[in-house]
């Protein structure tokens, strides 16, 4: 019960003390995270200098709200 | 097999041929290192033009020289105390270009708020190399922490390729922040434990 409870935890400090090699199983994650982020995140919420839009997710939202 | 590993493996077949064309030249490999800092002054000056596809080409380029330069050492027997120097200072001159790159074009912009992001995420990547290479010099290990240079480096192409720079940078920064702090945490850790250990 103890271990549940502090998984999340453990989760987030592994994910911040970063220990793992390259082309592992949680290499592939923290890859795909950063992709996801990188390329669904609407450029207009980070105001990117450079690109503008809704992205993904704000035309998902957008959608949503339709 | 994981993901990465798969797009590793085929990214190294046609560096392979590369390689060995190098190697049959007899080019030095600190040449390759230094023809791939000028390459990379390239790149970051299409950056500062704000011409991201031509920068993601030109960095693609670059960093063919700098990752080929260190296998090419191997095969040739031409591995020396001297090259490891030479590739991990000419490495930081080809990454603080290419910050300042986009550092000129948010400057450009009128983007202050990208200019400090930037400057800081400059600022930690600098701070990543530092602190292994200080930390190596006392503990024996300090290879802890995500974003290292091969991870920045496919960013800034992954940025330039599909106009993604600003999240890149935030990524760079963050996760920058994160690694060298994995490196202060790593060596006071190391230290504090060979002290006890002498002690007892």
């Amino acid at each position: 019960m103890k271990q549940v409870a502090t998984l999340p935890a453990r989760v987030l400090w592994n994910a911040f003390f970063w220990t793992y090699e390259r082309a592992t199983w949680q290499y592939d994650v923290m890859v795909f995270t950063i992709l996801a982020f990188v390329w669904l995140t609407p450029p207009d919420w980070l105001r990117d200098p450079m690109a503008s839009g809704d992205g993904p997710i704000g035309w998902f939202l957008r959608r949503l709200a339709e | 097999m994981t993901v990465t590993g798969i797009i590793g493996r085929i990214c190294m077949l046609p560096l392979r041929l590369i390689i060995s064309a190098c190697v049959a030249l007899r080019i030095h490999p600190n040449i390759l290192t230094f023809i791939g800092v000028l390459i990379n002054f390239a790149a970051a000056g299409a950056l500062a033009l704000g011409k991201f596809v031509t920068a993601g080409v030109i960095m693609v380029i670059a960093n063919i020289f700098d990752f080929i330069d260190g296998k090419v050492a191997i095969e040739m027997g031409a591995v020396s105390a001297f090259g490891g120097f030479w590739d991990s200072v000419i490495d930081r001159f080809s990454d603080i270009s290419l910050f300042i790159g986009l550092i000129y074009l948010y400057s450009q912009l009128g983007r202050t708020d990208y200019v400090m992001i930037t400057a800081l995420a400059m600022m930690f990547a600098i701070m990543t190399s530092y602190t292994r290479a200080r930390a190596e010099s006392l503990i024996a290990k300090c290879k802890v922490g995500f974003m290292e240079r091969p991870e920045r480096i496919v960013l800034f192409m992954i940025g330039a390729f599909t106009n993604r720079m600003a999240a890149v940078m935030w990524v760079i920064g963050v996760l920058s922040v994160f690694t060298v702090a994995d490196r202060i945490i790593l060596t006071y850790r190391e230290l504090r434990d060979a002290r006890r250990e002498a002690v007892v």
